[in-house]
This record gives C-alpha cells, sequence and structure tokens, in this order.
C-alpha cells in the first residue's frame, strides 16, 4: 500500500515545529510514532501537504518529577511506558502493556495516543483514571488541560491546529494507591478493545476506606470517559466486595454504549459492569500492596 | 517533491541512499539496498511480514519512513547468518518445519531475535506474546514457538 506524497520536515526544536505549523496552517500534520498517522494516510483518509516529524524535540523527550509531580514527554514509546520506568504510574504501564502488538508499541507514543483520541485507546483511559493533565504548547505558549474535559468525539480534542501536545502531567504515586486495567477483545493481540475498564483507588491510612476512586470507560462512547457516578459511590465508602459491586452498577449505568458490527450495546454495558468490578478488585490488591490479581 | 539523502547502517554496514518524503522503510530495503528478505504484507502495522530490528527495537518497517531510518541502525534477516552458517534461531526454524511457505519467517525470527536478546531463556507464554505481532497464516504457530524455546537452550549452552 502506497503512501501518497508529501513533503518532509524534522524541525529541531520546538520553536521551529510551532513555526513551521504555523506557516503552514493544516497543510501540515505533526507526525510521532505513525501508527496511527501513516495507515490513515495509506488508506486515503488524511492527505497533508506536509509532515512535521516531532522526532528532533528534545522537548516532548524523557520523564522527569518535580514537586509531587511527574511531567512525562509526549514522544514516550508505548514499550518505554509498558516497562515501567521510575516516574510511569503502574495503571499507564498495564494500558500501554495492552496496546498493539511490540512492534506497534515500539513506535506508538504517549502523545500520539492521545491526539488520535480513539475511544478505547489504551494509554487514554488509565490517565484518565490518574487525572492526568496534558500540556499543549502553541504560538502563545502552554497551556494545561485535564484530559476529563479534553476529548471531544472520536478523533478530536480541545487541541488546536496551531499547538503540539508536548507532556502529560500527573500527580506522583504515593503509598495507598492502586490500578487496575482490563481490557475485553476478541483476540489477545493486535487488538481494539470491545470495551476497557482503567480503575484508580486510594486508600485512607487505614487501607480499609476508599478516600478517592476514578473509574474511566473504553469503547461505551464516543470519547474515552469518566463514570463519575461510580467515582462517587467509591469516595467515602469501604474498599470491598459490596462497594465494587455498587459501583460497577453505577458505571454501566453511566456508560453510553452503542449497537454496532463489534458487539451490541446491551451487551457493552453488562461487560462495563463485569469489567469495572474485576478492575477495582486489581485495584485494591495492588493499593494494599498485595499481589496483582487477574481478575 | 525532491529526493532526500539519507545515511544508515544496515547489518553492520554503512549506506547511503535517496529516498521520496513519502517512501518506506520497507521500500527502501527491498527497492533500493535489494535486500529482499524483509517482505511487504499488509502494508498497516498488522500482519509484522516487514519486521526489521531498529536501534534494538522490532518496528513494522511499513509504518516507518526511510527518511526516518537517517542516522540510525537497521538488522533484516539478511543479518542473521555468518556467511553459511545459519543463526541458531534460522536453524531451529528450519529443524522444527516452523517455516512452510516461508513469507512470516524473516519477521517471526526477528521478532522472536530481539525477545532473545532481552529475555534469552523466555516462558511459553513470553514466546507467545514476544510474537504476538507477527501473524503466520500456513505454518501454524505450535512449531514456530517449539524453534524458539529450541534456539533459546541452544543459545544458552553456547
Amino acid at each position: 500500500m502506497l503512501l501518497p506524497p508529501f513533503e518532509y520536515y524534522r524541525p529541531s526544536n520546538l520553536e521551529q515545529a510551532l513555526a513551521l505549523l504555523r506557516e503552514m496552517g493544516d497543510q501540515a500534520h505533526p507526525l510521532a510514532g505513525g501508527t496511527d498517522l501513516l495507515v490513515n494516510l495509506k488508506l486515503k483518509k488524511l492527505a497533508p501537504k506536509a509532515l512535521l516529524d516531532l522526532g528532533g524535540l528534545e522537548e516532548l523527550k524523557g520523564s522527569r518529577a518535580d514537586g509531587g509531580q511527574v511531567s512525562l514527554g509526549a514522544l514516550n514509546s508505548a514499550s518505554r511506558l509498558a516497562s515501567g520506568g521510575p516516574h510511569v504510574p503502574r495503571l499507564l504501564a498495564m494500558g500501554a502493556g495492552a496496546l498493539g502488538s511490540p512492534q506497534v508499541r515500539n513506535r506508538a507514543t504517549l502523545g500520539g495516543n492521545l491526539v488520535t483520541a480513539r475511544p478505547a485507546a489504551d494509554l487514554c483511559l488509565p490517565l484518565l483514571a490518574l487525572g492526568a493533565r496534558a500540556v499543549l504548547t502553541g504560538p502563545q505558549g502552554s497551556r494545561e488541560v485535564s484530559l476529563d474535559g479534553y476529548f471531544q468525539g472520536p478523533g478530536y480534542t480541545v487541541k488546536e491546529p496551531g499547538e503540539i501536545l508536548t507532556r502529560v502531567l500527573l500527580e506522583a504515586p504515593k503509598p495507598g494507591q492502586g490500578g487496575g486495567y482490563q481490557k475485553l477483545g476478541l483476540r489477545q493481540a493486535l487488538e481494539i478493545a470491545l470495551v476497557n475498564v482503567a480503575a484508580h483507588l486510594e486508600l485512607e491510612p487505614d487501607g480499609k476506606t476508599i478516600a478517592m476512586a476514578r473509574v474511566a470507560l473504553g469503547a461505551v462512547a464516543p470519547v474515552p470517559m469518566l463514570a463519575p457516578s461510580a467515582a462517587q459511590v467509591l469516595q467515602g465508602a469501604k474498599a470491598d466486595e459490596k462497594s465494587f459491586t455498587a459501583a460497577a452498577q453505577a458505571a454501566a449505568a453511566d456508560a453510553k454504549p452503542i449497537d454496532d458490527h463489534r458487539g451490541s450495546a446491551a451487551y457493552r454495558r453488562d461487560m462495563a459492569r463485569t469489567l469495572t468490578l474485576r478492575a477495582l478488585r486489581q485495584a485494591l490488591a495492588q493499593a494494599q500492596g498485595g499481589k496483582e490479581v487477574g481478575a | 517533491m525532491s529526493k532526500l539523502a539519507i545515511s544508515l547502517t544496515v547489518n553492520g554496514v554503512q549506506r547511503q541512499a535517496l529516498v521520496e518524503p513519502n517512501q518506506t522503510l520497507t521500500s527502501l530495503l527491498r527497492d533500493e539496498l535489494n535486500l529482499t528478505g524483509t517482505k511487504h504484507g499488509c502494508g498497516v502495522g498488522d500482519c509484522g511480514c516487514c519486521t526489521v530490528i531498529l536501534d534494538g527495537e522490532t518496528v513494522n518497517s511499513c509504518l516507518v519512513l526511510a527518511v526516518q531510518a537517517q542516522g540510525r541502525e537497521v538488522m533484516t534477516i539478511e543479518g542473521l547468518a555468518q556467511g553459511i552458517r545459519l543463526h541458531p534461531l534460522q536453524q531451529a526454524f528450519v529443524d522444527h518445519g516452523a517455516i512452510q511457505c516461508g513469507f512470516c519467517t524473516p519477521g517471526m525470527i526477528l521478532s522472536a531475535k530481539a525477545l532473545l536478546d532481552r529475555t534469552p531463556q523466555p516462558t511459553r507464554a513470553e514466546i507467545t506474546k514476544g510474537l504476538s505481532g507477527n501473524l503466520c497464516r500456513c505454518t501454524g504457530y505450535e512449531k514456530i514457538v517449539e524453534a524458539v524455546q529450541d534456539a533459546a537452550g541452544k543459545m544458552e549452552r553456547g
């Protein structure tokens, strides 16, 4: 399958990249890992005049922690995130390990997954559950956007065409926190989830009461979404099967699935419930420092 | 669209090439450098036939621009054998009948090599996960997994 013709630019810093974007407007498309963009070009879904390879931008690389906050560069590959690393939350590593295939994970990037904004994206759900913020940098400088509100529709976000998603900000992990990630597909690799769920739990110092929780649902709405009713049920509740069952039911009620060729809305809603329950159990085991459980 | 001059290392040899901006790494390897061991399959990153090792990591070369290989190190299936001596993975694929039509084999072997470089004694689950980006439509996966297990054992014993 052939790629359509385009010009190729590889700016060596962020300033150059932003200047090129401003000059060319929507004629230019940023290129990170290329695992979505190059496919879309081959399938003739997109035909930009130029590709702007972000691979040379140091500003988008690495990861660092300062003042209780973690900053992950948008160019971190899914493989790097999956293998953990000093500043990568375990929940994000779990999602990254479930993305695509080894070859795809070696190319696909953190920023790319957020900008492509598919409803079942394996990095978007953990990031939503972790309360992450995206740093969008444009000609006027940088702004921080909470991911709750960042996604606008399949493939659409609040990012302006002249902006580049440069980094992702997260609270540094603390003891008493745990994450769970559940992905349901028809096969074990190279799969877009039928339903996927990420859960994040923070326990009180007593180790039994839930201080705060977030549940993110995938493939049950036009965008990766948080389940606010599930979070509400869990906050202040005891971390036990009873609360988790109630939260799973609330999450299923929050879901807005549709029927399509991959699964019916009723099935997806039911799976949202089951996977939420499993993800919460998994998150609790992690928060209590026990061994991870599969379900 | 004008051609771009790039320089890269392929199988340990420094190479220069003039590439179109929209040329893929698969096309550079096959059409310019005549390394036709790398196969062109689905073209969209699903089948893994075009797998090569780029700076130590497997990639689908159909989803990498040739120009993105500038200054980097590429290993293809042609880089594995030493003269007429096959790499232990290649020999194990032959010994186990893990190669039938052969179209997926270069990618399978390179994914297996990248796996063994990181995890010299993988479990069966680690092998199937390591090969999960490579599809085979005729041999079946059983013999392929056996071949990788055998090669890992032989490489460990030296």
